[in-house]
């Protein structure tokens, strides 16, 4: 049976990309599956890129702007490309990601499918390349950049003779009539997408499927880092990133619009983990951005006064800002194209990170690491 | 027959005639010899004018005597005691023509005179049992008692003198009404205000024609009122009394010859009444107990009705209330320190506040309320001309300026009239209807200018309204039946 992508699509974008971008009820529909989700993208349907364009001008072009308006946050660019084939498929791995997490699936003789729909899932998250540009990781993130926004609206309604729960559904109007007579209390609650409940299937395999997604996505996943679940890990395609001029600058603006100790916090945790998990090759990337925060710390680009208090408290915060101003000080050594005079402010601002005793903890590790690889590190 | 004593000589012929300290000669008794008994009225009222009859009474004795010419003459013996008494009888004696002499028992001599310092004595006695021998220089004489005079008994057959000026000076009046006339007296007399006691006396009838005594109604009246006493003195059957003595009266208008004041003949619990016109005196042996003319008011009976009307307890007794009214005052303003502005003026404070001082801005304290804006302004609300004025009268009262309230209470009377708690600021307006202002409702003017709340509001909605972005609410749909169907996994690499 011949699989109608075209109205996938259509039902794709209206109930779950537009609504990701623009705010509002966020309605995933039938499974799509990997298959299907790995050929809506316009190469793959071999058809013209314009066939995918949604029946609702009016929606297209408001999801647009939206997109626009989010991706100037970070970048000074006038125009979003439609969706590539990659983007479809992550949102429609992403569809059948909340779909999963369906209630109604918790149920006999149901609660399979939805693990079988979350595994598909996930292996289409992970069919989907990384990002192969800059502008395709910004693409990506004006997309995706509200991921963890979405919320299900779980509503009790409870009246003198009993109550029900209505889970991302609005509760029927006859239950709430007569309030005062019949005593009717509603109770909503909202529930972010890592906290839904019940699942047909165990949470972690959940988690980790959200966590593969923003992968994915890696603007969104450095620019989500002070989250709490999944944690924040340097994936590969952030690295990678963040390994570039032009990314390390999207990620510095959006780390930039957090909370500064809880970016440091986030930050220090996954520099550790990459050193733990003897990883350290690759974290040069995560060093130059510590590096870079160190350095408009200390020319006061960052509310550092304010947020001292609040990161003294966070070992991982203090390792982040100790590790990074030990390698700002090692840059400003080394780098031409300084100013004495501003070097020497930098260096002695930061000179306090670099004499505590996380630093102590960072160069040993960076000592550890380069010995390894038979380099070495000025103290 | 008689020989003036001389200095130093102690023998005398008369018998009981003895020589005083100062060598008077002086019997046990005075005697004084009285032509007649007007002499001897005379007589009492000399020496009544001067001094009482108190320390001769005991041993006075009046009689009336017979010569043996048979001529009558009126005797007055007495103690003679001590040539001082002697000395003031005799001097009476002779500006009234009588003789005075002293002895003992039968025998008397002349007393001194100017003559005879030390008095005579008789050098030759006369041979004779009369009562008394009288032993004169113009005369040698003998008498026989004849009758007694009682003094009390002059007294009272003597006629009052008519004497205008008698009664004239305030003081207590006794006044007899015929039984008739008693009730109506009594009455006029309440009704006037008199105080005053009364009783009913009663007399003998006074004669055989009469089967029932003579009662007359006696008053006894304090003060007599000056427009009452021509009343009490010419009303036919009221016979008005002013008192003379102790148990003794006298009709008013009337002069007794003699001072009774000094005559201790009257029983003071009885009462003599001395009328004038040669009525015979009214005398009450012994005067009935007097009562209060209060007691003898009319009195009168309900004809109809309870005998008593039962107070009965009720659950709130009517208060005495009057509205309050404020109204205008010619008093200076004083204190002037909250005004009224209505809504209409509001407009008008927003425009003024430009022009107020920073003092006022920041002492000035508004409440906004649905009768308008309150001001208060401790240091005086000159400063803001809106509205009414108000005079702060109490701690958190106020009354319009110019105004007071009637009844004419005091302010603290007011305050605690209209009950308000100390939390609440009260404006009596003109009107007298009171506004009450919760005290915190009142806050500084200078903060409240700045408000403009409802623009704040607005440009905020809108602003957040930018930047703000629609949550996303993730939505239940149905699974339906086949939850599976056309879910298949990603293409291997060995597909086309």
């Amino acid at each position: 049976m011949a699989v109608d992508l075209h109205g996938i699509a259509e039902r794709l974008f209206v109930g779950v990309m537009a609504p990701l971008v623009l705010g509002g009820p966020l309605q995933p529909g039938h499974a799509i599956g990997a298959r299907a989700s790995l050929a809506l993208g316009p190469e793959q349907d071999r058809r013209p890129a314009n066939d995918r364009a949604p029946a609702d001008p009016n929606l297209a072009d408001r999801v647009e702007r939206a997109r626009i308006a989010r991706i100037r946050l970070l970048a000074p660019v006038d125009r979003a490309d439609p969706p590539s084939a990659a983007e479809w498929a992550l949102s429609a791995a992403l569809h059948d990601l909340l779909q999963a997490a369906n209630p109604m699936f918790d149920a006999p003789l149901r609660r399979s499918s939805a693990a079988r729909i979350l595994a598909l899932a996930a292996a289409a998250i992970d069919a989907v390349p990384a990002p192969a540009s800059v502008r395709d990781a910004l693409s990506r993130h004006s997309w995706f950049a509200r991921v963890l926004e979405v919320a299900r609206t779980d509503t009790t309604v409870s009246w003198w003779l009993g109550s029900r729960t209505f889970l991302g559904e609005d509760p029927p109007a006859r239950l709430r009539a007569w309030p005062e007579l019949r005593r009717v209390r509603v109770n909503a609650t909202r529930r972010t997408l890592l906290e839904l409940s019940p699942l047909a299937f165990d949470a972690e395999p959940f988690a980790d499927a959200v966590a593969r997604f923003l992968s994915q996505t890696p603007l969104t996943d450095v620019a989500t880092c002070t989250r709490s679940t999944p944690a924040f890990a340097w994936a590969d395609s952030a690295l990678a990133l963040v390994a570039t001029r032009a990314g390390r600058t999207l990620a510095l603006r959006a780390l930039a619009r957090l909370p500064t100790a809880e970016v440091h916090s986030a930050l220090g945790r996954a520099v550790r983990e990459l050193f733990v998990h003897r990883r350290a090759s690759v974290s040069g990337p995560a060093l130059a951005i510590l590096a870079e925060r160190a350095i408009a710390e200390a020319r006061g680009h960052l509310s550092a006064a304010t947020e001292g208090a609040a990161t003294s408290t966070r070992p991982d915060a203090t390792f982040a800002r100790a590790l990074g101003a030990l390698v700002a000080t090692e840059q400003l050594r080394s780098q031409p194209g300084w100013l004495e005079r501003d070097r020497r402010g930098l260096l002695s601002s930061l000179d306090p990170l670099v004499r505590s005793e996380a630093a102590r903890e960072g160069l040993a590790l960076l000592q550890t690491h380069l010995t390894s690889r038979g380099g070495t590190v000025r103290a | 027959m008689l020989e003036r004593i001389a200095l130093h000589q102690t023998r005398l012929h008369t018998p009981g005639l003895g020589l005083d300290a100062k060598g008077v000669a002086l019997g046990a008794k005075g005697l004084v010899l009285l032509p007649s008994i007007d002499r001897l009225v005379a007589l009492l009222a000399v020496y009544t004018r001067e001094r009482s009859l108190e320390d001769l009474m005991p041993s006075l004795a009046m009689n009336v005597v017979q010569s043996r010419l048979g001529t009558r003459e009126i005797t007055l013996q007495f103690a003679a005691e001590s040539s001082d008494r002697m000395d003031r009888v005799a001097e009476t004696a002779r500006l009234v023509g009588g003789f005075t002499l002293t002895g003992t028992s039968r025998h008397f001599v002349q007393y001194r005179d100017a003559g005879a310092p030390f008095g005579y004595d008789a050098t030759q006695l006369l041979a004779t049992d009369a009562a008394i021998a009288l032993y004169h220089e113009r005369f040698s004489q003998t008498y026989e008692l004849e009758r007694s005079i009682d003094l009390r008994r002059l007294l009272l057959r003597l006629m009052p003198q008519e004497d205008p000026s008698a009664g004239a000076e305030p003081g207590v009046r006794l006044v007899v009404a015929e039984q008739g006339l008693g009730p109506a007296l009594v009455h006029y007399l309440v009704r006037s205000h008199v105080d005053g006691e009364v009783c009913v006396a009663e007399w003998a009838p006074e004669s055989a024609f009469d089967d029932a005594p003579v009662r007359r109604w006696i008053f006894r009246l304090p003060e007599v009122p000056v427009r009452m006493r021509p009343l009490l003195q010419t009303t036919p059957g009221i016979t008005s009394f002013v008192p003379a003595g102790p148990g003794v009266a006298v009709e008013t208008g009337y002069r007794h010859p003699v001072e009774l004041r000094a005559c201790p003949v009257f029983d003071t619990a009885g009462l003599v009444l001395v009328r004038g016109r040669g009525g015979e005196p009214w005398e009450i042996a012994k005067l009935p107990p007097m009562g209060s003319l209060t007691a003898f008011a009319r009195v009168e009976l309900r004809a109809k009705g309870a005998d008593a009307a039962v107070a009965r307890s009720v659950a709130q007794p009517e208060m005495v209330r009057v509205p309050l009214r404020v109204t205008p005052s010619t008093r200076p303003w004083r204190n002037v320190t909250a005004t009224w502005i209505d809504n209409e003026q509001v407009p008008l404070l927003r425009r003024l506040a430009y022009a107020l001082p920073q003092p006022t801005l920041a002492g000035a304290r508004l409440a906004i309320t649905t009768r308008g804006v309150f001001l208060r302004l401790a240091a005086g609300i000159e400063a803001i001309p809106l509205g009414t004025f108000f005079v702060e009268v109490h701690p958190n009262l106020y009354l319009p300026a110019g105004h007071e309230v009637l009844p004419a209470v005091a302010p603290e009377v007011l305050a605690r009239a209209l009950g308000a708690p100390p939390s609440k600021v009260l404006f009596v307006g003109s009107d007298a209807n009171a506004v009450a202002v919760d005290e915190s409702a009142f806050v500084p003017l200078e903060t409240s200018l700045l408000a403009a709340p409802s623009w704040e509001v607005t440009t905020t909605a809108e602003v957040d309204a930018a930047l703000a972005e629609t949550p996303i609410d993730l939505r239940v749909t149905s699974i339906g039946l086949l939850p599976l169907r056309g879910v298949e996994p990603p293409p291997t690499t060995e597909e086309p």
